[in-house]
């Protein structure tokens, strides 16, 4: 198996307060670490536990102080700002808990949306948002509002934002964090399906009950991956 | 990032809030409407005074003898109107005269009296009949006691429309008194100078010639006018030559409108410089408050700008996507101004007979759109900086 994700000795260390008291907060303290090609992974810890600085640094939102990270095999530790956003735009998908979809553009638009950076035509566009929507099961309702839409559907919507990337990894953020019961089980289904056609899969959750959909959790605490739990 | 995407996006933000977007527009608006409205209207009177000008005076040369205290002014007789149609000219020999007359309640009103030769309109395009005739050439040689007044004197002697076939007796400077049948009425002159104009009677210059003493014989000035297609310059010098041959130096003047209407312009330009400078100002203001809602808009859109990045978006990117939007409203609020101004300016033709034509020159529109863009460019740095700089996961946690 190949891996995606390859950590290696990642610290994140943010200063704070004033020269004299310099407050130095460890967000990520060596954390060490590899998800393969394919694999269903989620982190669980405790709120101030890093686990949201690792989804960041995973994602590329936020560049770790030392240590090495190996996405796909290539090392992105380095990169500046520029180069970051266009791994961004390639190799990874967000899911965020909010959403975070565009209010006046349609389904449709807000799932071009990342394709709009990468330069490609209106109409390449806007035939692989369609797919990647029927994939999530809104074919029909492309051009409908985030208003006009469920929480579930919102948030499938933003799946089929990230999907249209065809990225290496999609990283979600407490993607059922903002849904009701019945409308989470919606997202996790269609999680278990993004699995079973081989996608890698990361998910940062605080509910056991999320966690234990995925085959894999990685404690997190202090900073430090306390745990490495394989599921059955 | 395809180019045109980045137009798309941002039509689509300044849409989301047309009210604060049209009212943001309104400083730059009003700003280029200054602008383009101020030079337009500098620009219109200039046309007005140069064309009335040029009307009045536009192709002559003027000839009059020069006044030196002690020295005896030479003297312009017939015969020199014959030598200066060597040159390719019409002179147009004239006496200056003034006379006062009864009204018709008996209160004396001056006159300019000047003395000319007949058939004035044919020489004189600026001279047009509004009833009646203008002696002829021979009654001008003749001296016949025939006038041609002018609007303004009609209608202070007889009343307007009532002064054709009617005798005026005029008083002299010469102390003598001249009766002469009104045989025309010429139309008022019309333009900038058009208000200057005093009551006129124009009669044969042999006429005045015979009761003024000491005009027997002489010219005060001789207009020379410039055939078509010929330099009003070279007219200038050589009638100049021509002149100092016959009397010597320094004792005529001869000049043309040129000088004054090179002085003019210099004037016109210096105005208008003025008045684009205020206007510039208030664009100035307009900038600014672009700028204040580039900022503000920046704020609001934190998350979205966040989004943006999280999906791909480079800094490059946003900030392209920020200025372009800041272009873009100042350019459509450049636009409405150009069209706001262009209709009062069409307005003010039609309302103040002083502005003669509709002048919107492509200059001036090209000035007031290219300094409208400079002005979104210039003010839009610094919101889109601000933009292209945040903190994705500062942007995306920004409630």
């Amino acid at each position: 198996m190949k891996p995606i994700v390859e950590l290696e000795e990642v610290r994140k260390v943010y200063r704070s307060g004033s020269s004299r008291r310099e407050i130095e907060v460890r967000a990520l303290d060596g954390v060490s670490l590899r998800i393969e090609d394919g694999e269903f992974v989620s982190i669980m810890g405790p709120s101030g536990s890093g686990k949201s600085t690792l989804l960041h640094v995973l994602g590329l939102l936020d560049r770790p102080t030392s240590g090495r990270y190996l996405l796909a095999g290539e090392d992105v530790t380095g990169l500046d700002d520029e180069a970051a956003a266009r791994v961004r735009n390639r190799r990874i998908g967000f899911v965020f808990q909010a959403f975070f979809l565009m209010p006046r553009y349609s389904a449709l638009k807000n799932v071009e949306l990342p394709l709009v950076y990468r330069g490609l035509p209106e109409g390449e566009r806007r035939l692989r948002a369609e797919r990647a929507l029927e994939e999530v099961g809104l074919a029909e309702r492309m051009d409908h509002l985030p208003s006009e839409l469920s929480g579930g559907q919102k948030q499938r919507v933003a799946i089929a934002r990230a999907l249209v990337q065809e990225p290496a990894l999609l990283l979600a953020d407490e993607p059922t964090g903002n849904l009701d019961t019945e409308s989470g089980r919606e997202i996790l289904a269609l999680f278990d399906r993004l699995h079973a056609e081989g996608k890698t899969l990361v998910v940062v959750t605080h509910e056991r009950e999320i966690a234990d959909r995925s085959r894999r959790i990685l404690h997190v605490r202090d900073g430090r991956l306390v745990d490495d739990e394989v599921l059955g | 990032m395809r180019f045109s995407d980045n137009f798309k996006i941002a039509l689509e933000a300044l849409f989301a809030h047309p009210t604060r977007t049209l009212l943001s527009l309104l400083g730059v608006i009003i700003g280029v409407f200054a602008v383009t409205a101020l030079i337009s209207l500098g620009e219109m009177a200039t046309y007005g005074i140069q064309h009335s000008l040029e009307q009045v005076a536009g192709r002559s040369v003027y000839i009059q003898p020069q006044f030196k205290p002690g020295v005896e002014s030479v003297r312009f007789d017939a015969d020199l109107v014959k030598v200066l149609r060597v040159l390719p000219v019409r002179p147009v020999p004239y006496v200056f005269s003034s006379a006062t007359a009864e009204d018709r309640h008996g209160q004396l009103v001056s006159l300019d009296l000047v003395g000319t030769v007949g058939d004035l309109p044919a020489l004189d395009a600026s001279v047009a009949l509004a009833r009646g005739r203008f002696f002829g050439p021979r009654e001008a040689r003749q001296g016949l006691p025939v006038a041609v007044i002018n609007a303004k004197a009609e209608s202070a002697l007889f009343g307007n429309g009532r002064g054709l076939g009617r005798e005026l007796v005029l008083n002299t400077s010469g102390g003598s008194r001249l009766r002469v049948l009104v045989v025309g009425v010429v139309q008022p002159a019309g333009g900038f100078f058009g208000g200057f104009e005093g009551s006129r009677v124009t009669v044969p210059y042999k006429l005045l010639w015979g009761r003024i003493p000491w005009k027997k014989g002489r010219f005060d000035m001789i207009e020379l006018k410039v055939e078509p297609g010929v330099d009003l310059k070279e007219v200038e010098k050589r009638a100049q030559r021509l002149l100092e041959l016959r009397y010597g130096k320094d004792r005529i003047s001869v000049q043309s409108v040129q000088a004054f209407q090179q002085a003019l312009s210099g004037i016109t330009l210096g105005l208008q410089a003025l008045l684009g400078g205020i206007g510039a100002l208030s664009l100035l203001v307009g900038g600014i408050g672009i700028m204040n809602i580039m900022l503000v808009s920046v704020t609001e859109r934190t998350r979205e700008i966040g989004l943006r990045k999280a999906l791909g978006a480079t800094s490059a990117q946003i900030r392209t996507q920020f200025m372009i939007e800041a272009v873009m409203l100042t350019v459509a609020g450049g636009l409405i101004g150009v069209v706001l101004a262009a209709a009062v300016l069409y307005a003010a033709v039609l309302a103040v007979p002083f502005f003669e034509a509709f002048i919107l020159s492509p200059t001036t529109v090209a000035l007031a759109l290219g300094v409208s863009a400079a002005v979104g460019l210039f003010f839009g740095v610094w919101p889109a900086s601000q933009a292209a700089g945040l903190d994705p996961i500062e942007a995306l946690r920004y409630e």
